[in-house]
């Protein structure tokens, strides 16, 4: 796995960072903190340039956050059309995203790295304010680039315990924020069925 | 009726779901916390030379002097960026494995050169 993947940065370099930040932010499953680890890696054996790797990165991460924010909006008339109970439900979403929002799409950048693609979807769907969701996005993914590019490149004598280690901790950290969530949801249901004084 | 009844009777499929999502956070950090803990033995950090590594790679993780890499590339020149040990094999038609021992011999050599470590 790490091999192909790691003779696929070595050949197509730049092109594949930019193509595989981009489409991570869409949910398309590519490999792309394995790809990230690998580039800095490389750079720092000099075989590809750190401060290039990493712009790249960015810059397809942000145009990914863009487009799946975009998706979301166009989306978004679907959900004007929604009545009863899920328009409810989409109102309490736009409300807290309004509230959380922000915090929201940075962490989901690069803590709860997994889920920042629904994130995207959602905050457009939601009708987020754009500028609030760009400036987000940008700082975000700019912890994301750091932190992976700059692990391989510190690491680039462990890269595959790295990127073991990080993808395993990714992993945990996301399914903690869906454990809460749903747990919390889940405490309110019963909490609200409770009978006053029992 | 107590919480955990309840839920179960009404909400069945998220309790479940509750359920499916904290095993797999659990399983997730027990992963990352023992491959972190096997990598902390320092006998067991060294990667072994592979075909997608490149020489610069090479060098870089087995913190080589140039001169003992270019001993194990041979007659060839320390080659451009970005061309692996799997390229540099096949553009000379030897087997990579071939290639992969020649460095290797070279890493020993070199590490044996250095002071023993206390």
């Amino acid at each position: 796995m790490t091999d192909a993947l790691a003779d696929l940065v070595v050949h197509y370099g730049l092109w594949l960072i930019l193509a595989a930040t981009f489409l991570s932010c869409l949910a398309v499953p590519v490999p792309t903190s394995l790809i990230m680890l690998s580039a800095g890696a490389f750079s720092a054996g000099d075989d590809l340039n750190l401060y290039a790797c990493a712009a790249v990165a960015l810059i397809g991460a942000v145009l990914g956050d863009q487009a799946g924010f975009g998706l979301g909006r166009r989306w978004a008339n679907l959900l004007d059309r929604a009545h009863g109970k899920t328009a409810q439900t989409i109102a309490r979403a736009r409300e807290f995203t309004a509230r959380h929002g922000g915090p929201g799409v940075f962490l989901s950048r690069w803590l709860f790295s997994p889920l920042g693609p629904y994130v995207n979807y959602i905050a457009g769907g939601t009708g987020m304010a754009w500028a609030q969701f760009s400036l987000f996005s940008l700082l975000g993914e700019t912890v994301w680039v750091t932190l992976y590019v700059g692990a391989g490149f510190a690491f680039a004598d462990q890269l595959e315990t790295v990127a073991t280690v990080l993808g395993n901790a990714s992993g945990a950290a996301a399914g903690l924020v869906i454990t809460v969530l749903l747990g919390r949801w889940l405490w309110r249901q019963s909490a609200a069925h409770r009978t006053p004084g029992a | 009726m107590g919480r955990l009844a309840h839920l179960w009777q009404h909400h069945r499929r998220a309790t479940l779901a509750f359920a499916l999502v904290a095993a797999l956070t659990l399983a997730f950090a027990i992963r990352s916390a023992m491959f972190a803990l096997h990598w902390s033995d320092p006998a067991r950090r060294d990667q072994l030379v592979e075909p997608w590594m490149t020489p610069r790679f090479v060098a870089h993780s087995w913190k080589l002097p140039p001169a003992t890499m270019q001993a194990a590339l041979g007659d060839f020149a320390m080659p451009d960026r970005r061309r692996t040990l799997n390229d540099i094999a096949s553009d000379r038609g030897v087997p990579v494995a071939d290639l992969i021992a020649a460095i290797e011999a070279e890493i020993a050599l070199y590490r044996s050169t250095l002071a023993p470590r206390p």
